[in-house]
C-alpha cells in the first residue's frame, strides 16, 4: 500500500562506446509483486536490476527504494536490506552450507542463537535439511541445491525486497523446471516484492506478475504476461516473444 | 716501499721480450698488501717485455697454493710463517732465518717450487683494536684479553679462523674462551667492522695501512704465539725457464720494505 | 667414511650455524610476510599502484645478492656489516614472491563469489578477510615457500658481510680449499631448505584441500 517498492524515472546509463546500457528508462515495481525483466544480455536489465541496489549508479535520472532515492541510501546498508541471487550463485567455498546461509544475519550482528534457529529455518523451507546438508560444504552439493541455498542465504535477513540475476539459468532444464515450481510456491507464501532478470521466456512467463520487455537499453513494454502476449506493443516484442510461445504453460 | 721500486728499477735491464711463449701467469691473496705486491710483480715483469696475466685478489693461501702446485699460477707472494704452519702444517718454529731455509727447502723437495730471496719485511698477524676501548679496558697485549673474554667481539677474514697459526692456535695458546664466536666476513670488511664497533679485535697484518690511518692500537702479542712471516715471492721453475725475466726480477736483493 | 666423521667432530659448530642460519632466515621472512601480504592486499584496492611496486620488487630479484649485500654496507642505520643489514637485503629478496603471490591469489579469486559478497552488504574490509584472504591463502603459503627456499639459499651468501649462519662453514672451506669444511655448511643448508619446503608445502595442501 502506498508507495511503490521501487521507482525508475528517466534512468540512463553509458559505459562508454557507442551503445548507452539505459536509455530513459523508467518503471515502478508495486509492494508485493514480481517484476521480470525480460531480454537477451545487452538489453539493459542486468544493469537496470543493479542500480537497485547500487552496485551500479546511473548518470542521468533518479532511482527509489523503498521511497527513498538510492543515492540517499548507504549502499551497504541498502545491500543488506535487500536480498541478491545471481546465476552463478557465489557460494562461499571454504565455509559450510549453513555459514553461507547465515552470512548477512552476521553481518548485521545477530546472535549466534538466532542466526542458527534462522539458518534452519530456511534450509528446510528450500526443501535442504538442515542435519542433513547444514555442515556440508557447497563443492558436495548439486548444482540446483546450490542454488537453492543461494535464495535461502538471500532470504536470510528476511529483506523486503528480492533481486535476482538470472538464477536459474545455470541449470539444466528439468531443475530449472522444477526450481521455478518451487520458487513460485515460495513467492507466493513469503509476499516479498521481486525483481527477476533473465532471458528465458516461458520462465518469465510462468514467473511474473508483470514483464518489463527490455531491449538495447530501452522498456518497450510492461504489462502482464497476458497482455504482453496478445498485444505485443511492437514488432521488437512481437519477435521476442514469438519464440516458444505455443508451448508455453501460462500457469499463475 | 718506493725504496725498492726504485732499487728493482734502476736495476732493470730493457731485454728483448720473449718470442710467443704463454704469459706469466701472477696471483695474490685477497688483502691489500698482497695485491699491491702482485701488482708491482707484474708491473716489473711487463717492464721487462713479459706478457703477464693478473689473477690478483684470489680466494686466500690455501687456493694460491693449489694454483701454483697445479700449475695455474707461476708465482705468487707468500709469508714464510703461512708456508710453515698453515700450508705445510709443520710445528711451530720462531727463527726467522730457520724458518725460511726450513721452508725453502721442504718446498723444493715437496712441491718442486723455489722460494726467492726475502723480501725484507715480515707481516706477522696482528690483533687490532680501537684505542679507546683498550684503554678503557686497560688492554696492551693480547693475553690480557683473557680478563675480558666474556664481553670481547673477536672478527676476522674466514681463513684466519681455521688456521692453525689462527684464531683456533691462538685461543688455545693465550687460553682465551670468547663468551661470542669470533664473526667470519670477507677480509676488505674486517676494519669497517671494528671502527663502526660491531666487533671488537680484528686479526689484521701488522703492515696494513690502516692501522695507522685510524690510529688503532696492535696488542703485543706476549706469548710469541705467531711465527715469523718474511715475505718473499715463490715461483714455479718452468715459468723461469720459459721466461727467464721472471729470475731477474726475483733475485733482487732484500730491499727493506717497511 | 672421512666425511662422516669429519661432520661429527664438528657437530657443535654445524648446530650453532645451522641455529644462526635458521634465526636469519625466520627473522628476514617473517618480515617479508609482514610486510608482504598487507601490501599486496593494499595493491588488490590500488591498482595504480600494483604495476610500480611489483616491478621494483622484480627488479631487487635481479640484483645479484652478493652487490645487494655490497651495496647496503656503507648506508647508516640500516647498513653496515653483519645480520641487520643482511636481514634487509633477505627481505627484500623474499619480497617478490610473497607480494606477487598475495596480489595474484586475491585477484584470482572466483569473481562470482566476490560479487555475491558485494550484493549482500559486505563492506570492501569485510570482503578481504571474509572471502578474499582465506580464499586467497593457498596462493600466498606458496608464494611464502618459495620465499622461504629462496633465503635458505641466499643467507648462505650473508657470510661474506658477517652474518653468520651455515655459510660461514662453506667460505671457510673455500678459503682453506677443504670440501669437507664446504660440505659441513652445504649439506645442512640443503636439508633445511628441503625441511622447510616440505612442511610449508604440507600445510599448503592441507589448506587447499578444505576448499
Amino acid at each position: 500500500m502506498g508507495d511503490p517498492a521501487v521507482a525508475f524515472r528517466g534512468v540512463s546509463k553509458s559505459y562508454g562506446g557507442d551503445k548507452p546500457a539505459l536509455r530513459k528508462v523508467s518503471f515502478t515495481v508495486a509492494r508485493g509483486e514480481t517484476l521480470v525483466l525480460l531480454g537477451s544480455s545487452g538489453s539493459g536489465n542486468t544493469t537496470t536490476l543493479k542500480m537497485i541496489n547500487r552496485l551500479v549508479d546511473p548518470d542521468e535520472g533518479e532511482i527509489e527504494v523503498e521511497g527513498r532515492a538510492s543515492r540517499a541510501w548507504d549502499p551497504i546498508e541498502l545491500r543488506r536490506r535487500t536480498g541478491y541471487v545471481i546465476q552463478d550463485i557465489g557460494l562461499l567455498p571454504h565455509l559450510s552450507v549453513g555459514d553461507n546461509v547465515g552470512l548477512v544475519p552476521r553481518l548485521l550482528g545477530w546472535s549466534e542463537k538466532d542466526r542458527g534457529a534462522r539458518i534452519r529455518e530456511l534450509l528446510t523451507l528450500v526443501s535442504l535439511p538442515p542435519e542433513e546438508f547444514g555442515g556440508k560444504r557447497p563443492s558436495e552439493l548439486s548444482g540446483g541445491q546450490r542454488q537453492r541455498v543461494g535464495v535461502a542465504r538471500a532470504l536470510a535477513a528476511d529483506p523486503p525486497l528480492l533481486l535476482m540475476d538470472e538464477p536459474f539459468g545455470a541449470l539444466d532444464p528439468v531443475n530449472r523446471r522444477r526450481l521455478q515450481e518451487e520458487f513460485q510456491a515460495l513467492r507466493d507464501r513469503l509476499g516479498k516484492t521481486i525483481v527477476f532478470v533473465t532471458h528465458d521466456v516461458p520462465e518469465a512467463l510462468r514467473l511474473a506478475h508483470r514483464i518489463g520487455v527490455m531491449h538495447e537499453g530501452r522498456l518497450l513494454q510492461l504489462g502482464p504476461p497476458g497482455e504482453i502476449l496478445d498485444h505485443p506493443a511492437n514488432d521488437f516484442v512481437r519477435e521476442i516473444v514469438q519464440l516458444d510461445t505455443r508451448e508455453t504453460v501460462l500457469g499463475r | 716501499m718506493r725504496r725498492v721500486i726504485l732499487a728493482l728499477v734502476t736495476l732493470g735491464v730493457c731485454s728483448c721480450s720473449g718470442s710467443g711463449s704463454r704469459p706469466i701467469v701472477v696471483g695474490s691473496k685477497n688483502f691489500t698488501e698482497q695485491i699491491i705486491l702482485g701488482e708491482l710483480l707484474a708491473q716489473l715483469l711487463e717492464a721487462r717485455g713479459v706478457d703477464v696475466d693478473r689473477r690478483l685478489n684470489l680466494g686466500g693461501s690455501f687456493i694460491c697454493h693449489q694454483a701454483l702446485v697445479s700449475g695455474s699460477l707461476d708465482v705468487y707472494i707468500e709469508y714464510t710463517g703461512t708456508a710453515l704452519t698453515a700450508i705445510l702444517k709443520e710445528p711451530f718454529q720462531y727463527d726467522a732465518k730457520e724458518v725460511y731455509e726450513h721452508v725453502r727447502r721442504v718446498y723444493r723437495e715437496k712441491f718442486g717450487l723455489e722460494w726467492s730471496a726475502p723480501l725484507g719485511f715480515n707481516n706477522t698477524f696482528a690483533l687490532v683494536m680501537r684505542p679507546a676501548q683498550a684503554e678503557e679496558l686497560g688492554i696492551r697485549r693480547i693475553s690480557d684479553l683473557k680478563a675480558h673474554e666474556a664481553t670481547i667481539r673477536p672478527g676476522s677474514g674466514h681463513e684466519y679462523l681455521e688456521r692453525e697459526d689462527g684464531h683456533r692456535g691462538l685461543t688455545k695458546a693465550y687460553g682465551l674462551e670468547f663468551a661470542h664466536p669470533a664473526r667470519g666476513m670477507e677480509l676488505g670488511l674486517i676494519y669497517q667492522a671494528l671502527v663502526e664497533g660491531q666487533v671488537d679485535v680484528i686479526a689484521a697484518n701488522s703492515t696494513d695501512g690502516l692501522i695507522e690511518k685510524f690510529g688503532l692500537v696492535v696488542l703485543e702479542d706476549d706469548r710469541h704465539f705467531f711465527p715469523p712471516y718474511y715475505a718473499a715471492a715463490v715461483s714455479r721453475p718452468d715459468a723461469v725457464e720459459r721466461r727467464p725475466e721472471l729470475a731477474d726480477v726475483l733475485s733482487e736483493p732484500e730491499g727493506s720494505l717497511d | 667414511m672421512e666425511l662422516l666423521q669429519f661432520l661429527l667432530e664438528r657437530r657443535d659448530e654445524i648446530l650453532d650455524k645451522s641455529l644462526e642460519h635458521l634465526l636469519l632466515v625466520g627473522v628476514s621472512t617473517g618480515i617479508a610476510v609482514l610486510v608482504g601480504v598487507p601490501l599486496g592486499m593494499l595493491l588488490t584496492r590500488r591498482e595504480k599502484l600494483a604495476s610500480p611496486i611489483l616491478g621494483f620488487a622484480s627488479v631487487m630479484q635481479t640484483v645479484p645478492s652478493l652487490a645487494l649485500f655490497g651495496f647496503l654496507i656503507p648506508i647508516p642505520f640500516i647498513g653496515g656489516i653483519g645480520m641487520k643489514s643482511a636481514t634487509i637485503a633477505l627481505v627484500l629478496y623474499a619480497l617478490l614472491p610473497i607480494l606477487r603471490n598475495t596480489y595474484t591469489g586475491i585477484q584470482s579469486v572466483d569473481p562470482a563469489v566476490v560479487e555475491a559478497g558485494r550484493g549482500m552488504g559486505m563492506t570492501d574490509l569485510e570482503r578481504l578477510w571474509l572471502i578474499e584472504v582465506p580464499l586467497a591463502v593457498p596462493t600466498i603459503l606458496a608464494g611464502v615457500r618459495i620465499a622461504t627456499v629462496l633465503t635458505v639459499g641466499l643467507t648462505t651468501i650473508a657470510a661474506a658481510i658477517g652474518a653468520g649462519g651455515l655459510g660461514d662453514l662453506i667460505f671457510r672451506g673455500l678459503s682453506m680449499v677443504d670440501n669437507r669444511l664446504i660440505l659441513a655448511g652445504a649439506i645442512p643448508a640443503a636439508a633445511l631448505a628441503i625441511a622447510l619446503d616440505a612442511v610449508l608445502g604440507l600445510i599448503e595442501k592441507r589448506l587447499s584441500s578444505k576448499l
